[in-house]
């Protein structure tokens, strides 16, 4: 993609987004099939990839939506990236799942989660849901070495922390913590590479 | 700990798997909107959130959409007999809707007389939760029980039911027992017998037959 056709294609989905958001904020019934059509198969997917499991899956969905129906007002609609937000959600609702499936949840799955609050999601690219963005992300993550890429898919997909990531490995912590922070720098780099190229 | 420690942490922390204390430090500074903080985290997510482009696509099963648009379609609403009496709180057009409410031919006066033992405790707080979805109130009698009503309640999937939990300020959650939802969306449930020291009031979704802990993210969480 071109940079006009990054640069068109995040200003389209940032006003679509701007004013879906001030709908969900209105209480637009109309809005949440909206979102649900712009976001649902990609929260699906997600979670889907996390719990393997169908019918979690959709109650997981069904519960992301309603949390997120339920703090649009503390959402900047001309700013969040809601896209990013809802994912957020959508994913912490599964890995939720799995550590308490697996007596893994050392945090009460009702407290607030900091990381889902709606403030951290302004002024970052909203675009996550298009072609072109996933073969960015999986060239990306094609380019991390083997270390890198298996912290990553532990953490993403299985939720574990460093600790019993070290454990599953037989790696001390501290390497352990590097891959993680390396992998998630490199990719970082990639995609800001591949937004400014 | 300084924001230069936390640092290398904010990639934990945005993908999920940090431990405390860096992670109880790091939601200390985002809470106080720690100018150097809050940017290195927000980095991250944006990070972690576009890591769903490498997903692999799977597609949702149609009703998933119905489901989810339910939640708060005004055809749910309209059809509540919640939308009735709306605003009511005078403790006669609670017994008034208590006894509509329990209707279901298993019912048997008992449950009414629960229920209103529970409204008439001079020591029972009374709570109101929600948005437009899962709207309801609580009324919590520390010696005689729990009194939950609700409307607008998402729909159960097969072999799902709803799990009331009772959060003391510390410890696990403590199920209160288990309850469907009526065709309108609503509920009723009345958990007769002394409530310790609960803080909050939860409902998850469970697998039927409910659960000793939950196993999903409460929709409703109501301070006592």
């Amino acid at each position: 993609m071109t940079v006009i056709g990054i640069l068109l294609a995040l200003e389209l989905s940032g006003e679509h987004d701007e004013d879906l958001a001030r709908r969900l904020q209105q209480r637009e019934p109309q809005a949440m099939t909206d979102l649900y059509d712009r976001f649902g198969r990609l929260a699906y997917s997600v979670i889907l990839a996390i719990v393997r499991d169908a019918a979690i899956a959709e109650d997981l969905v069904q519960e992301t939506f309603l949390r997120v129906w339920n703090r649009m007002q503390g959402f900047e609609a001309g700013r969040g990236a809601l896209g990013p937000w809802l994912l957020t959600i959508a994913r912490n609702r599964a890995i939720d799942h799995v550590r308490s499936a697996g007596s893994r949840m050392d945090r009460k799955s009702f407290e607030f989660d900091p990381r889902e609050h709606p403030s951290l999601f302004v002024d970052m690219e909203r675009e996550v849901c298009n072609s072109e963005h996933a073969r960015l992300i999986r060239n990306a993550i094609g380019k991390l070495n083997a270390n890198q890429q298996k912290v990553i898919e532990l953490a993403y997909y299985e939720g574990l922390s460093q600790t019993e990531m070290a454990e599953r490995m037989g790696q001390p912590l501290g390497t352990v913590k590097t891959w993680v922070r390396t992998a998630l720098r490199a990719l970082r780099e990639e995609l800001e590479q591949a937004v400014t190229a | 700990m300084t924001c230069d420690e936390l640092r290398e942490e904010y990639g934990a922390y945005a993908l999920g798997i940090a431990e405390n204390p860096e992670r109880a430090e790091i939601a200390e500074h985002l809470a106080r909107q720690c100018p150097q903080c809050t940017p290195g985290v927000r980095d991250v997510l944006a990070t972690v959130a576009a890591m769903s482009g490498a997903v692999k696509e799977s597609e949702p099963p149609k009703r998933l959409r119905r489901r989810v648009t339910a939640m708060v379609s005004p055809e749910e609403k309209r059809s509540s007999w919640w939308a009735i009496g709306a605003g009511w709180v005078a403790a006669g057009a609670l017994a008034f809707a208590l006894m509509i409410a329990i209707r279901a031919p298993k019912s048997d006066s008992s449950r009414l007389e629960q229920a209103l033992s529970i409204l008439n405790d001079p020591t029972t707080k009374d709570v109101s939760f929600g948005e437009p979805t899962a709207r309801g109130r609580v009324f919590v009698s520390p010696q005689k029980g729990v009194v939950f009503i609700a409307a607008h309640l998402p729909p159960l999937g097969a072999h799902k039911t709803f799990e009331l939990w009772l959060l003391p300020a510390k410890g696990d959650p403590i199920p209160a027992g288990t309850f469907g939802r009526q065709e309108d969306a609503s509920a009723v449930y009345v958990r007769p017998g002394p409530v310790n020291d609960a803080a909050a009031v939860a409902v998850t979704v469970e697998p039927e037959g409910g659960s000793m802990k939950p196993t999903t993210t409460p929709f409703i969480v109501t301070k006592l």
